[in-house]
């Protein structure tokens, strides 16, 4: 065993930390804050792409697709660093969509899409969720029709997140209406700039915006397709697997905001980080994110062992995010009254943070399956337990 | 980061395993509750021949120099079939000794406990339940007079020697001061108190206790260093048994959920036990992790003593909502004396009362991040 990160490892960490230091502007923090953590405004695509020069955004990837042949650990380290620093961290192409034509595409695939993908100058958008298909993701219905030369794609998606910034979508879609369900769904890479597509907003109640997508006669061309025919359900499957590998660096970065105003902060004449439940509260917080840590970087670990983490992915899932509203309550209940103020007021703390971010961990526990699923599979894949 | 056990890790488990699900039935483990002894000479015995006493002591005590990770692998075996006896007590009062002693008493106590032919236990918890030391020592030229009353000492009625934990004065000022004292010394009164579990606590009483001066051990002014430390590692301890002991319901537990039907259907297939599960699962793989993780800050000399608290706190918590959890999912059958899971849910409170709750830790976790 070993707790610890390797002296290359803490070298490098050393090195992102510095580069962000320098590069993370106000500029840059307020506009991705603005977009809800994804990049695609102005400063973010400038950013990432300096970013992504060193080989940072996927230095997992191999050398010739643009990564730097690192471990998934070096990954999963920047990751959480990027995360806790408040910039752009949700990568679909980079760290959902990317890692599965790594693995599955077709050799002329991957040259298209992978190296832009590494240098942060394309990004993709999750495509699955349907307004009848949500946990039950099998029954989505947008259907793409062979045409010979290209498929033609009809239908409705739902709460597709970064589809108004991104570049591509990463669609799954009904190829084969006669097999049985899970066997008639194929993966397909869709330009959202193809005729037909139109992108209506829908705002969320934290602020941050996802959006519901039409497909209306869409052409895509079948080297579009990504593996094989009617095998989208698996690919979608494993995909997942990798979306369910939440840092915890955004809360964590919360938190020791928090932890800074109880300190700093007087009431009845003593800081408020005197206050004996306050301090139980507290602890119990830095507890739970000393836990999240060791099961988001067990996720590494296991993938260096060349193994894919199976319930343990649901398990980091599940416990990160309930963190998130965890610390989120946590915060509301140390700043009283204080933690109803928007972003704004000359009285609001922590510039608001607090507020917004208990509106937004709502959400936490639903996207990117909600915690009912993540318990069931972590029973029935990390216990053997039986499906009815 | 290395999340797996070395080989020779994986090979001491494996042994360990083994042996103490052969020796210790939960049979044993029941009749050990209710003897009032809670100790088998000759299991001791061949604990020791296994070198299990001496695993953690250095070789010049004949010791096998393991780390304290080895003896946390160690530990989590014991938890896991419920072992009773002085073990625990008995590391405890060696790693005092380890850590405080001169060489005389290191060279005195140390190879005795290796081999498994001492006892020893630390007297430490007063009648108030606290670490707020009443216990007194009174410096009389050659020897020292120890008196008070101390509670919940593990084992006690076992040991050949106790370590008690007293105040003292030295050049005139107060002190704490660690004494160890013969368990047969005149003075001495140990009565085993009824618990929970059926495991030894005892009632210790030290009337005028005669203790020569060479008894006393560590210097002046280090001995609360020498017990901060000594706790933090007992409590990582408790936790690896915790975490031992949650591998066995898990196992209770999945027998019942896979092979119980009821509606037709074997219960472990119903969402609300599988949800149960998941939760079990999840405390049970988070507090392994947070156990090994104090346990290897502990073997690599680093300063442990927040990871020691947050572990603590977490496993203190996790294991007893773990077991509450499988006894949701076991049903009616698992409140039955002649079930397993009730010598889990019994040992699952002792331990997390031991050497402080999740409170008490994260009291400590508070102070040490500077709130
Ligand atoms: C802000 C936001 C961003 C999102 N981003 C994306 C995106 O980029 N791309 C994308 O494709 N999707 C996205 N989603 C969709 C998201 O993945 C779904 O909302 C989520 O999977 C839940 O589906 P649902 O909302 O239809 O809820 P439902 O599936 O209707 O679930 C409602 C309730 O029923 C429970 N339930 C359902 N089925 C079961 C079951 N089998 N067992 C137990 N309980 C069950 C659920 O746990 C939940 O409690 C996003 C959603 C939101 C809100």
């Amino acid at each position: 065993m070993d707790f610890d990160f390797t002296k290359e490892e803490k070298e490098l960490i050393a090195e992102v930390r510095a580069f962000i230091d320098k590069e993370a502007t106000p500029e840059l923090l307020a506009e991705t804050r603005q977009l809800g953590l994804i990049y695609g405004g102005p400063e973010g695509r400038k950013f990432i792409k300096k970013f992504a020069s060193h080989g940072w955004l996927t230095p997992n990837w191999p050398k010739e697709y643009g990564g730097l042949g690192t471990s998934e650990m070096v990954t999963y380290l920047i990751r959480e660093e990027m995360a806790y620093s408040g910039l752009p961290c949700i990568f679909v192409g980079a760290h959902m969509a990317g890692p599965a034509i790594l693995r599955i595409g077709s050799p002329e695939m991957k040259k298209e899409f992978l190296t832009p993908l590494a240098k942060g100058e394309i990004e993709f958008a999750l495509g699955y969720t349907e307004p009848q298909a949500g946990s039950d993701l099998v029954a989505m219905k947008v259907r793409a029709d062979d045409q010979g030369d290209h498929f033609l794609v009809n239908g409705q998606k739902t709460f597709n997140t970064h589809c108004h910034v991104a570049d591509y979508h990463w669609l799954a879609a009904r190829t084969d209406p006669e097999a049985p369900k899970h066997k008639g769904i194929s993966m397909m890479i869709v330009d959202l700039k193809s005729p037909g597509i139109t992108i209506r907003p829908l705002i969320t109640m934290a602020g941050w915006r996802t959006n519901e997508v039409y497909y209306d006669n869409v052409k895509v061309p079948k080297k579009n397709l990504v593996g094989e025919i009617n095998k989208g359900f698996y690919y979608m499957m494993s995909a997942l697997d990798f979306e369910r590998m939440a840092p915890p660096g955004v809360y964590r970065n919360l938190f020791d905001e928090i932890v800074h105003y109880a300190k700093s902060t007087q009431a009845g004449g003593k800081p408020l980080s005197q206050n004996p439940l306050i301090r139980q509260k507290l602890a119990q917080m830095a507890i739970e994110l000393d836990v999240a840590r060791l099961l988001y970087y067990q996720l590494a670990y296991i993938l260096d062992k060349g193994s894919i983490p199976n319930y343990q992915s649901s398990m980091e899932k599940l416990f990160v995010t309930e963190l998130s509203q965890h610390i989120t309550e946590t915060g509301m209940e140390v700043l009283g009254l204080y933690g109803l103020l928007k972003e704004g007021s000359e009285w609001t703390p922590l510039a608001g943070k607090v507020e917004h971010f208990h509106r937004w961990s709502v959400v936490e526990t639903i996207y990117a399956g909600t915690s009912e699923i993540q318990r069931s599979i972590i029973a029935q894949r990390g216990l053997g337990l039986p499906r009815q | 980061m290395n999340y797996d056990l070395s080989q020779e890790q994986q090979m001491l488990k494996d042994a360990a395993h083994r042996f103490l699900v052969k020796e210790c039935p939960s049979t044993f483990v029941r009749q050990m509750a209710e003897e009032e002894s809670g100790h088998n000479p000759e299991l001791w015995k061949k604990m020791a021949d296994l070198g299990w006493t001496g695993l953690i002591f250095p070789s010049e005590y004949e010791g096998s120099e393991a780390s304290f990770l080895d003896l946390a692998v160690l530990l989590y075996e014991m938890g896991y079939v419920c072992l009773p006896g002085p073990f625990l007590a008995t590391m405890e009062g060696g790693l005092t000794v380890l850590e405080a002693g001169n060489d005389f008493q290191k060279k005195d106590y140390l190879p005795k406990v290796a081999s498994g032919e001492k006892l020893m236990t630390l007297a430490w918890t007063e009648q108030e339940g606290s670490y707020a030391i009443a216990t007194r020592a009174e410096f009389q030229d050659t020897h020292y007079l120890l008196t008070g009353t101390k509670l919940f000492v593990p084992d006690a009625h076992l040991a050949d020697t106790l370590i008690c934990v007293a105040r003292t004065k030295q050049d005139g000022a107060e002190e704490i001061g660690l004494f160890l004292v013969d368990g047969k010394a005149l003075g001495v009164k140990i009565k085993v108190l009824p618990t929970l579990s059926g495991e030894k606590l005892c009632e210790v009483t030290f009337d005028q206790v005669h203790i020569p001066k060479e008894n006393r051990l560590g210097r002046p002014g280090q001995v609360g260093a020498v017990l901060d430390k000594i706790f933090h590692m007992a409590a990582v301890a408790k936790c690896a048994e915790m975490c031992g002991g949650a591998q066995r319901v898990i196992e209770l537990v999945m027998v019942q959920a896979k092979e119980r039907v009821q509606f037709g259907h074997p219960i472990g297939s119903f969402q609300a036990v599988q949800h149960h599960c998941a939760n079990i699962l999840t405390f049970a793989d988070t507090s392994r992790f947070m156990t090994f993780q104090a346990a290897w800050k502990i073997s690599q000399g680093l300063d442990f003593e927040k990871e020691a608290a947050m572990c603590k706190a977490w496993v203190s918590e996790s294991h007893r909502r773990l077991v509450a959890l499988a006894h949701q999912v076991m049903g009616g059958m698992g409140f039955m004396e002649e079930h397993d899971l009730q010598l889990y849910f019994k040992r699952a409170k002792t331990a997390e009362l031991a050497f402080g709750d999740a409170d008490f830790h994260r009291e400590q976790v508070a102070q040490k991040m500077g709130l």
